[in-house]
């Protein structure tokens, strides 16, 4: 799966916004959506608010985990902990991009949250390459790892299932094979 | 599927796969060997003699392709024996055994764990220890393979793959596909439409070559 398409996903997650305009409930295949009148808070998904906002027709407003003092906090988690810290959102890494790209006005502190967010993947994708490693080493035949994002697993994905594959192939060299599959004449 | 191609990757195992082009190039590899009988006329074809006449007496050393020695070692009919080459010899396991990660692997032969498994098809008494020492080599020098493939972007690459074989370059490429992939999507190139690697190359042709 390509980074595109994890954001795509992400998309779906629900963001509030204040609109400048007013209409009806809109009734959409996914869900309905609405009412919308200016000045009121309304939640939609993030592919809508996006738009919206590059039409000049509302103001977002930033998910409550998306604030300084609680994303040092998790970071600071995140550097204590050997395991992984459950993230606020499944797709934090995601929203981080989109909304401080398109709507870094509404946001405070845009660029300190922008460092604090990169600090903790980076953070994140050490823990799970050491992990990684440990497994490899030990030549373990399951692992299981809580509270891993989407966009962490595509990352490091590939790479570690193709290791993998080669690993079992040389492994099942180690034993002796029983059946002779050359030609006798 | 943003590839415009797939390729099929070798057989890590006792039988190559037919369609990789990776193994093909491994079976290219030379083993040394012995002629157990007289090869009649085949001097010339082995390198060994400038006459089309030419035999090859019993017992003199030779040096065979892979695939050669594969179709023809038979432990019934003495045609040939193969030895091990050196790097899968006590000497050199004991050197991956202390520490894998020094070995220019490149040098060694670019396809030291293919060439390896196909090395277990003949018979020798020495096979599990080979095999046991390819798949640890392969465990010590995954870390540094992860860490130099997942750290290095937009930077000269050559120095970090120059001791690597074919295999872990491969494994190499995977782990920077997934890093170059991330940090274009967060630069926000991912959405830009840019031209398939296939058609790159065409040359732009004007219209006054099309009538006429």
């Amino acid at each position: 799966m390509e980074p595109a398409e994890a954001e795509f996903l992400a998309e779906k997650e629900l963001v509030t916004i204040v609109p400048n305009f007013s209409l009806d409930r809109i009734h959409l295949i996914g869900g309905d959506l609405g009412p919308f009148n200016p000045g009121l808070p309304v939640e939609v998904p993030v592919w809508l608010a996006i738009n919206l906002k590059q039409r000049q027709k509302c103001r977002l407003i930033p998910p409550e985990w998306m604030d300084v003092e609680k994303l040092g906090e998790i970071r600071d988690q995140e550097r204590k902990e050997d395991t992984f810290t459950l993230m606020p959102s499944p797709y934090y890494m995601e929203l981080t991009k989109l909304l401080l790209n398109y709507a870094s006005d509404n946001i405070p502190k845009a660029d300190e949250i922008r460092t604090l967010v990169k600090d903790t993947w980076d953070t994140r994708i050490a823990k799970l390459r050491l992990s990684a490693d440990s497994f490899v080493r030990q030549q373990e035949a399951h692992a299981k790892l809580d509270n891993l994002t989407l966009m962490e697993i595509n990352t490091a994905g590939t790479f570690l299932t193709q290791a993998l594959d080669h690993m079992y192939k040389l492994r099942t060299n180690l034993q002796p094979g029983e059946s002779a599959h050359s030609q006798d004449f | 599927m943003s590839e415009a191609y797939f390729p099929v990757g070798p057989g890590l195992g006792l039988e190559e796969n037919f369609l990789s082009l990776d193994d093909i190039l491994m079976s290219q590899e030379k083993l040394p060997g012995r002629a157990e009988s007289t090869l009649p006329r085949l001097a010339f074809a082995l390198g060994q003699g400038a006459g089309t006449g030419d035999s090859i007496p019993e017992g003199s050393k030779l040096e065979i392709p892979l695939w050669l020695a594969k179709g023809l070692h038979d432990s019934k009919r003495r045609i040939i024996s193969v030895e091990l080459p050196k790097i899968y010899k006590e000497a050199w396991r004991t050197v991956f055994s202390a520490d894998a990660n020094v070995v220019d692997l490149h040098k060694m032969g670019p396809y030291y764990y293919g060439f390896g498994s196909q090395l277990l098809n003949f018979d020798n008494p020495e096979n599990p220890e080979i095999a046991q020492t390819i798949l640890q080599t392969f465990i010590s020098r995954f870390r540094r393979i992860m860490d130099s493939s997942q750290n290095a972007y937009n930077e000269d690459t050559s120095a970090l793959v120059a001791r690597l074989d074919e295999l872990e370059r491969a494994l190499f490429q995977a782990g920077q596909k997934g890093l170059n992939d991330f940090q274009c999507w967060e630069k926000g190139q991912a959405s830009q439409i840019t031209a398939s690697s296939l058609v790159q190359n065409y040359g732009k042709r004007k219209f006054t070559d099309m009538d006429g």
